[in-house]
């Protein structure tokens, strides 16, 4: 037994808006998302931009649970499942709720409480660090949370798997649904924006002064974003039969470990080419098959090449004719969500025919074509979403179209 | 779905450093729990922490200690490597050799990692975090930051053995474990793996500790079932079980330890408050999992239960698998290997899984150690507080676990 799975409902908040309208108008619109960080105090930093998500109110969102008693990734995460699940049209008892489950993925979980802890720690007040850090912290409220504030009592997984999770979640979901061990799913990442994460990467040196450039010559790094995105699976035949708009059908997908370094990518785009390959064995397409990549191009200097030499290395001579763009250029990277947002821009891409730009491309480094700075009409049947991560994680999916 | 054996295993754990130590400990009813010494806890004025503060200085957990990692892993440079996943590194290791997948076979073949975890490591990120805060963040700990992400264990122990297949991390709180188990047995069962070594790690630290005793988890007497039972002790260790397609074990000539018969997992959305629906989401994910590996309740040997003292979790467990197996819950033997281990988070359900890999060889279930009495309408009839022998070798053992946030996950395990 193995069903089909579709792409039924997306939502999602991110720094360049919340929903799927405005995100898609936005990104097509190559706006960006990028402005001076507000959560915390960037003074000792050498760089000050974030991709940060402002004015988000969880009180319309998070009705069933206390919003002041969810981190923001729960709070993000929970408010892109609502958007999610309405705009499937499913409406609060609609599915039985023993059988729909949640996937979520993220890379920190809810670091914004371990600052919370050491601020009151370093202020030797330890003695008032209250429950709320173990309610919380622990990054599988994310899950429990959406699972809690909808009522499903099905699956409940949370997949950490850093930079690629939202890719993970959505693989997972995958698999649940082809065997039958659910009929919805929902499925994505959610990560808040933290001075943890921003320290890390400025210490790595590898944050952006000014503007994201992916795959430009002069590219200088990547800007810490946050956010959350989720999508509603079901199987092909429950869509059908309740009538569903359905998006675009997640075809297959490829996992892989580098097993060569916790943050550089293996030398010579070993695991990435391993995981599209899986994606597309498991899709049962070929290289040439695919319309359109959806790239991790995060911006830095060594992952955007990478990642052209492992799509040069899987595509060969398909691969100078296969756009490849990267939102992160608008969005800056919001961790694990990233690969849940590119989910839904892959979902989009298939169902309207449009594929988001790279902005800030100016002399581009390599010879495949990164749609440079203007979105673009394109009949995309197929398309493959990238995502790369901490710990040599690599995690490829496909989106196809779903012929009527 | 293609059947997944375990052909190795192995443990660190506070009482034991070998499945085999492990196995002989729980026998014999050996305590993991001890004073804390990891971290300072007597300090009257230790950052602002007393004993006015709730911060009992009298608190038992079970720590590693004393953990010479170079004992097990050599000397390789273990810098880059925190606790959390060095704990791993010396379960892996075992699982590894005790299979026979040598580095060269892991060279020639992928080889999955799936770990369940609940923080991974909150020392190493809120120690970047400090460091960072009070330094600048020029200062900031490269390494350590690299650390600080939840699959960070997964990632340095594929490094360190070289498994480039499937890496993946769950988080599911007690239940990880299990949860993780269940997710690398698919990987296995639908063709996306021919090996995945599958396992939990749990350090004990500070920030840990302070949380769960400020969320009033920690008990002064941590007996699972116990009628005066008032939460669990914290723990820490690994464990890892190599798993792979029985076909792959065949034509290889492994060892078969144990076969994974069938998994399920539910969400109970009350997260413990409403006790009826907390033990139907236990109820409803033992039966997925029975219904996966098309066995009855009255053929099954052994349940292995993730009761650690809590006093609600304890209940709802105990009422929600009584209720999936009817008549049969008046009777199965029941071990409840937390009563020795304490509760090592996502390390714990791993553990299960050894304990009734042990069980299986031996013919001998593990006491409740400390049990004096249960509550009255306990609907588990086969709990005892000494080690018993059984009559014939246990053959089918039924694993659960849930988080205190509502996660369950029920495993059926086979004997070779």
């Amino acid at each position: 037994m193995s069903h089909r799975v579709v792409v039924t409902g997306l939502g999602a908040v991110t720094p360049v808006g919340a929903g799927k309208e405005e995100v898609w108008d936005h990104l097509l619109a190559g706006q960006s998302g990028f402005a001076p960080v507000e959560s915390f105090d960037t003074g000792k930093f050498s760089t000050h931009l974030g991709a940060e998500v402002r004015g988000f109110d969880p009180a319309p969102w998070v009705r069933t649970l206390d919003p002041a008693r969810l981190g923001r990734a729960s709070q993000l995460a929970v408010a892109a499942a609502r958007m999610a699940l309405e705009d499937a049209g499913i409406a609060p008892g609609e599915v039985s709720p023993e059988r729909a489950g949640v996937a979520m993925g993220t890379t920190s979980g809810e670091p914004r409480e371990v600052e919370k802890f050491n601020d009151r720690f370093l202020a030797g007040a330890a003695g008032s660090v209250g429950a709320e850090f173990i309610t919380l912290y622990p990054c599988h409220m994310i899950a429990a949370h959406v699972a809690r504030e909808l009522g499903l009592a099905g699956v409940c997984t949370m997949i950490p798997t850093a930079c690629a999770a939202g890719n993970y979640a959505i693989a997972h979901g995958l698999d649940l649904l082809r065997r039958g061990r659910a009929d919805v799913m929902l499925a994505g990442g959610a990560d808040a924006f933290s001075r943890i994460t921003y320290s890390g990467f400025h210490r790595l040196g590898a944050i952006a002064p000014e503007r994201c450039q992916p795959f430009d010559k002069n590219r200088k790094g990547m800007i810490p974003g946050e956010g959350a995105a989720i999508l509603v699976l079901e199987p092909l035949e429950r869509a059908r039969a309740r009538g569903a708009r359905i998006y675009a059908e997640v075809a297959g997908y490829g996992l892989s470990c580098d097993a060569h370094h916790m943050t550089a990518a293996h030398p010579e785009g070993d695991g990435a080419a391993r995981a599209m390959e899986g994606a597309l064995g498991d899709a049962g397409l070929k290289p040439e098959d695919v319309s359109y990549v959806s790239a991790h191009g995060t911006g830095t200097p060594t992952n955007d090449r990478l990642e052209t030499l492992a799509v040069l290395r899987v595509f060969g001579d398909a691969a100078p004719r296969t756009p490849m763009s990267s939102v992160k250029s608008m969005i800056g990277h919001t961790m694990g969500a990233a690969s849940a947002i590119e989910a839904l821009v892959c979902s989009l891409a298939v169902a309207t025919g449009w594929i988001p730009p790279t902005m800030n491309l100016e002399e581009p480094d390599g010879d495949l074509d990164y749609v440079p700075n203007q979105a673009r009409r394109h009949d995309v049947r197929v398309a493959m979403n990238n995502a790369y991560a901490f710990g040599g994680n690599n995690a490829s999916v496909i989106f196809r179209r779903v012929e009527a | 779905m293609r059947r997944v054996v375990i052909t190795g295993t192995g443990a660190l754990a506070p009482i034991a450093d070998s499945p085999a130590g492990l196995h002989a400990a729980l026998r014999e009813g050996r305590s993991a729990l001890k004073s804390i010494e990891l971290f300072p806890l007597d300090a009257l004025n230790w950052n602002g922490i007393n004993h006015g503060n709730g911060v009992n200085p009298s608190r038992l957990a079970g720590e590693v200690r004393p953990f010479e990692p170079r004992e097990y892993l050599g000397d390789r440079n273990l810098r880059p490597v925190d606790r959390t996943a060095r704990l791993l590194l010396v379960a892996a290791q075992q699982a590894l050799e005790g299979s026979g997948w040598t580095a060269e076979m892991r060279a020639a073949r992928e080889v999955g990692l799936v770990l369940g975890t609940m923080f991974c490591s909150v020392r190493t990120i809120a120690e970047f975090d400090r460091r960072a805060v009070q330094l600048g963040p020029s200062y900031a700990s490269p390494l350590d930051f690299a650390n600080s992400v939840i699959n960070a264990a997964a990632g340095q122990a594929a490094i360190w053995n070289n498994l480039r297949g499937i890496n993946s991390t769950i988080t599911g709180g007690e239940a990880s474990g299990l949860l993780a188990l269940a997710y690398a047995m698919d990987l296995i069962g639908h063709g996306r793996a021919e090996a995945v070594l599958a396992g939990g790690a749990e350090e004990l630290c500070f920030e840990s500790y302070l949380g769960h005793e400020r969320a009033g988890r920690l008990g002064e007497r941590p007996i699972p079932f116990d009628a005066q039972r008032d939460g669990f002790a914290l723990a820490e260790g690994a464990a890892a079980l190599m798993l792979e397609s029985a076909e792959g074990a065949a034509a290889r000539g492994a060892r078969v330890l144990a076969t994974l018969r069938g998994h399920g997992e539910t969400f109970d959305p009350s997260a413990g408050e409403d006790e009826g629906a907390a033990a139907e989401a236990v109820a409803r994910a033992v039966h997925l999992a029975l219904e996966d590996a098309e066995v009855e309740p009255q053929d099954l040997d052994l349940l292995v239960l993730s009761a650690n003292g809590s006093v609600q979790g304890d209940r709802a467990e105990a009422r929600g698998v009584a209720q999936a197996l009817g008549p049969r819950a008046a009777d199965i033997p029941v071990v409840a290997p937390k009563a020795q281990l304490g509760e090592a988070l996502g390390a714990s359900g791993a553990f299960q899984a050894l304990t009734a890999l042990g069980a299986f060889d031996e013919g001998v279930v593990p006491g409740v150690t400390g049990l004096e009495a249960t509550e009255e309408g306990f609907p588990l009839g086969g709990v005892s507080s000494s080690t018993r022998r059984l009559d014939r070798r246990p053959r089918l053992a039924l694993l659960h676990a849930a988080s205190t946030d509502g996660q369950c996950c029920a495993v059926v395990v086979e004997a070779a």
